[in-house]
């Protein structure tokens, strides 16, 4: 008996839902018919589809009459059945492949079906039928109609901070693939702008053809007058087409050549890249009209309601009261001013500014929203009796007119405050100190200027052009540099000998030669002859890093050469060793003009090899 | 106490363009103090007209000397005392700050300053550095630009003795103390940087008009955004003809619940907009 109770409880259920679906789309059915292109040539197919919407209970829809095409087979019976975000959507198709039979314009003509004794028909569709395709050779499909933009304003005329709704609309042939989707909003300049929630995404079918349609939708508030231009958008984006081989050529191709590989591999696949830019459109923004403009009125433009309350209606004098003053409605709510309060005489109340909150509360169709104001008041008096009444004046673009809402005053009580107790400079013991009395600051005040001459200086000179300033950041520097190069340059004497050699072979040289030079003024001739001869070949011993006893003329020379020393200064310098040796250890010394002669020799060309290595 | 300043918001002082010596500086600056010391004696006696003729001389006298190229803390400390006597708490504000720039320790100077900034409508400020970050870089919020060259200059010249010395001697000590010392050395001049940044590279103003209205665009013709007013401070981003294209931090009360009577937590808003450079005077 249970089984059964749960067997028709089951049924029941399933039957209530299905009722409750049938009655949500039972009152909204239409008809279709939809074409895969509205060009073609006479050797391509046309695929017709009839789709009966919001029901399935229906006998086929009546196949419309066609001239110029003959059916090749058909119907295909598709039923579908959608439920997004509760809604319920039921649809049912036909589709019928058709051959072109000639050429020319055809209309495929309404179709009809009889749904609970009413009829539905569905709108005509045009097609052109061409002889040949332009270029036959090419797959590539017209990407024209494939995919384009539009950008419309809901308004061309509006006044100056009206809302105007702007839509982008991207429509692209449904199941077409696409993808990289890159899109430069329009140039929206004297315009304030608000995103209108998430892009939509949605179907609609133009001549013949159901495109998916992506719309982003942008609330603009215009912030001057005049005709203002809204610069185009530009999307790009990729089509993903899908082409078939026709070739096999390997067994492997042929073996792998089922479509399933090709989509699973994205074989086949081109990506046509694609750019569309919409028109440009121009919003006529008039400025507000002088005539009939409140003296409340503060800049708000929309259509607005006020609310007004207070948290409290029993105060003391001075008390603070909060006064709530909510504004809203459709507008630009962000920029709304505070509304006003009607005093009769300001000393009634002490005022403070208000802080405001603003919450946008729809941002789907249209911007709109709650802005509180929330008003600290301080009433002075204990007669006062009510609040004053609040007003808030706007201008409503629907109507074109100014209107103001003024809430009436909100009654209070104001009672007496309670007497503060002068300081009590000295307490008696029996005092009772009264729970309000305290210390108060009287006033407070700046302190007092300052009048110190001795530390009174130009603290606006320029520190870094003095003098001191850049000795301070130079002289280290020089000095740290210095004593780098010289500490290296000792270091480099001290471990590498050949170095040191060379840079003292030109001093140790002139030593000698002026003991040479001291030789010959005393007419002693092998000292002379000795001191030169040393010389000039201590000179090159220490210039090449060799011993001095193997400094010969024959060694000097190669290494000269190889030092890029001319030939006639090396030719010079083996004749100079040569007879120098040969003087200082013959008897023939030569004559006193002679010994100065090679004394200058020997000046002339050790200097001349400094020079050159 | 101060007095009310009757008459135009625009200042109607003039600077001559002549150049003064030191002593002609100090010798104005000593006749401005005393021109201030008896407004407020005449504050004092409730002789209000007297007293702001006295403020007036004092504040052109300040200006004088400032005009002339002679700048110091305590004459902009001076002058802003004087704009705060006669009730432009703009000036006052702007003064107090350019003193600030030169004398960041004097608590005198803090203590007028937070005083005026009260008294506004428009508390929020630029940019406010917290505690612990103040007592962390200490000597950044307590040296001026110019002790920061100096203290500088001053590691840099030890820096490089040590280097000198080590070069020479080559002590493994020396080493030591020179690592430290250019640690030193980085952080200051690091510091310098910055210092010189915020106050040359970032341009701040303040409101010296007594309510100006914040525009959409650099003109007239654009509507306006909201209102700010006297010694409001704000950050210059750019500038077109006669505007300002100006950032402004502004307080903002947020519900903290939805539930009725949940407490409202106030947060602080950036708004950008443009204002008229005669309604703000650059720090």
């Amino acid at each position: 008996m249970v089984k059964y109770v749960r067997f028709f409880s089951l049924w029941f259920g399933i039957a209530i839902i299905f009722g409750c679906i049938q009655n949500t789309f039972a009152e909204d059915i239409s008809l279709t018919a939809t074409i895969d292109r509205n060009s073609l040539t006479i050797n391509d197919r046309l695929q017709l589809t009839l789709t009966i919407h919001g029901t399935q209970d229906t006998a086929p829809p009546s196949f419309p009459g066609i001239d110029g095409f003959t059916l090749l087979y058909g119907p295909k019976i598709s039923a579908q059945t959608n439920i997004i975000n509760g809604v319920v959507s039921v649809s049912k198709g036909y589709t019928y492949v058709l051959q072109p039979a000639a050429k020319g314009k055809f209309t495929i003509g309404p179709s009809t079906v009889e749904y609970k004794g009413k009829v539905y028909t569905s709108s005509p569709v045009t097609v052109e039928v061409a002889d040949t395709a332009p270029s036959s050779g090419s797959q590539a499909p017209d990407m024209s109609k494939l995919v384009f933009v539009e950008l419309s304003a809901d308004k061309n005329e509006a006044y100056i901070y009206e809302q105007v709704i702007l839509s982008f609309r991207f429509y692209f042939q449904k199941g077409l693939p696409v993808a990289d989707i890159d899109y430069v909003s329009p140039g929206t300049k004297n315009f304030m702008e608000e995103k209108l929630g998430d892009q939509r995404q949605y179907e609609e079918i133009r001549d013949g053809i159901v495109y998916n349609v992506l719309e982003l939708r942008t609330a603009l508030f215009p912030m001057v007058s005049g005709e203002l231009p809204i610069s185009p958008a530009r999307l790009k984006c990729n089509l993903i087409i899908q082409q078939r081989r026709d070739h096999r050529d390997s067994p492997v191709d042929s073996l792998f050549s089922d479509a399933f590989f090709d989509d699973f591999f994205g074989r086949g696949q081109k990506r046509y890249p694609v750019e569309r830019t919409t028109g440009p459109v121009t919003v006529k923004v008039r400025p507000l009209p002088e005539q009939g403009k409140p003296r409340e009125f503060n800049g708000a433009v929309g259509t607005f309601d006020m609310e007004v309350s207070v948290k409290t209606q029993h105060v003391k004098v001075g008390d603070p009261i909060t006064l709530s003053m909510s504004v809203y409605g459709e507008g630009n709510i962000q920029t709304i001013n505070e509304p006003l309060l009607a005093l009769n005489n300001e000393k009634d109340f002490k005022l403070y500014p208000a802080e405001s909150n603003t919450q946008i509360t729809n941002q789907e169709e249209l911007i709109r929203g709650r802005k509180v104001f929330s008003k600290v008041i301080e009433p002075q008096k204990t007669d006062l009796k009510a609040i004053p009444a609040v007003v808030f004046s706007f201008f409503d673009p629907r109507v074109g007119q100014y209107r103001t809402i003024t809430k009436e005053p909100i009654p209070i009580v104001v009672e007496a405050g309670e007497q503060e107790m002068p300081i009590q400079l000295t307490l008696s013991g029996n005092t009772i100190v009264p729970a309000k009395q305290q210390a108060q600051i009287l006033t407070q005040d700046i302190l007092p200027i300052m009048t110190n001459l001795s530390s009174l200086r130009n603290q606006g000179e320029r520190i870094y052009t003095s003098p001191f300033f850049i000795a301070c950041l130079s002289i280290p520097a020089v000095a740290v540099i210095a004593s780098f190069f010289v500490t290296r340059q000792k270091e480099r004497l001290q471990t590498d000998i050949g170095y040191a050699r060379d840079k003292r072979a030109h001093a140790i040289a002139k030593k000698r030669l002026a003991l040479a030079k001291s030789a010959l003024s005393q007419n002693a001739q092998k000292e002379f002859y000795s001191s030169l001869s040393k010389s000039m070949a201590d000179y090159l011993a220490d210039k090449f890093n060799i011993s001095a006893a193997s400094a010969t003329g024959d060694k000097v020379g190669i290494l000269l050469k190889q030092r890029g020393v001319g030939d006639d200064i090396i030719e010079e310098i083996y004749r100079c060793l040569t007879d120098f040796d040969y003087r200082r250890f013959s008897k023939d010394g030569g004559t006193k003009e002679e010994m100065d002669h090679s004394l200058t020799l020997a000046e002339q060309l050790i200097t001349r090899l400094e020079r050159q290595l | 106490m101060r007095i009310a300043f009757c008459g135009s918001s625009k200042s109607e002082i003039r600077n001559p363009k002549s150049e003064i010596s030191k002593d002609e500086a100090i010798k104005l600056f000593t006749s401005a103090n005393e021109n201030y010391l008896q407004a407020a004696k005449c504050i004092a006696a409730k002789n209000n007209q007297e007293a702001d003729l006295k403020l007036k001389e004092a504040a052109t006298q300040y200006e004088t000397i400032l005009a002339n190229g002679f700048m110091h803390g305590q004459i902009y400390y001076n002058l802003g005392n004087t704009y705060y006597r006669r009730g432009e708490l703009g000036k006052a504000v702007l003064n107090y700050r350019k003193a600030q720039r030169l004398m960041p320790r004097n608590a005198d100077l803090a203590a007028n300053l937070k005083l005026v900034k009260n008294s506004i409508e428009d508390k929020e400020l630029p940019n406010e550095i917290p505690v612990v970050l103040r007592r962390i870089f200490f000597w950044f919020f307590l040296l001026n630009g110019k002790e920061l060259i100096v203290a500088a200059v001053s590691l840099y010249v030890v820096f490089m003795t040590l280097v000198f010395f080590l070069i020479i001697l080559k002590y493994g000590w020396l080493r030591r103390l020179m690592i430290g010392f250019s640690a030193g050395l980085f952080i200051a001049v690091v510091s310098l940087g910055i210092k010189i940044h915020s106050e040359q590279g970032v341009s701040r103003g303040v409101i010296i008009t007594t309510k100006c209205q914040v525009r959409y665009g650099p003109g007239e013709e654009y509507e306006p955004k909201f209102e700010i007013h006297n010694g409001a401070e704000c950050l210059i981003e750019g500038e077109k003809d006669d505007w300002y294209n100006v950032y402004v931090y502004v307080g903002v009360k947020q519900e903290a619940g939805s539930k009725p009577g949940a407490e409202e937590k106030v947060g602080k808003d950036v708004r950008k907009g443009w204002l008229q450079k005669k309604d703000v005077g650059v720090i």
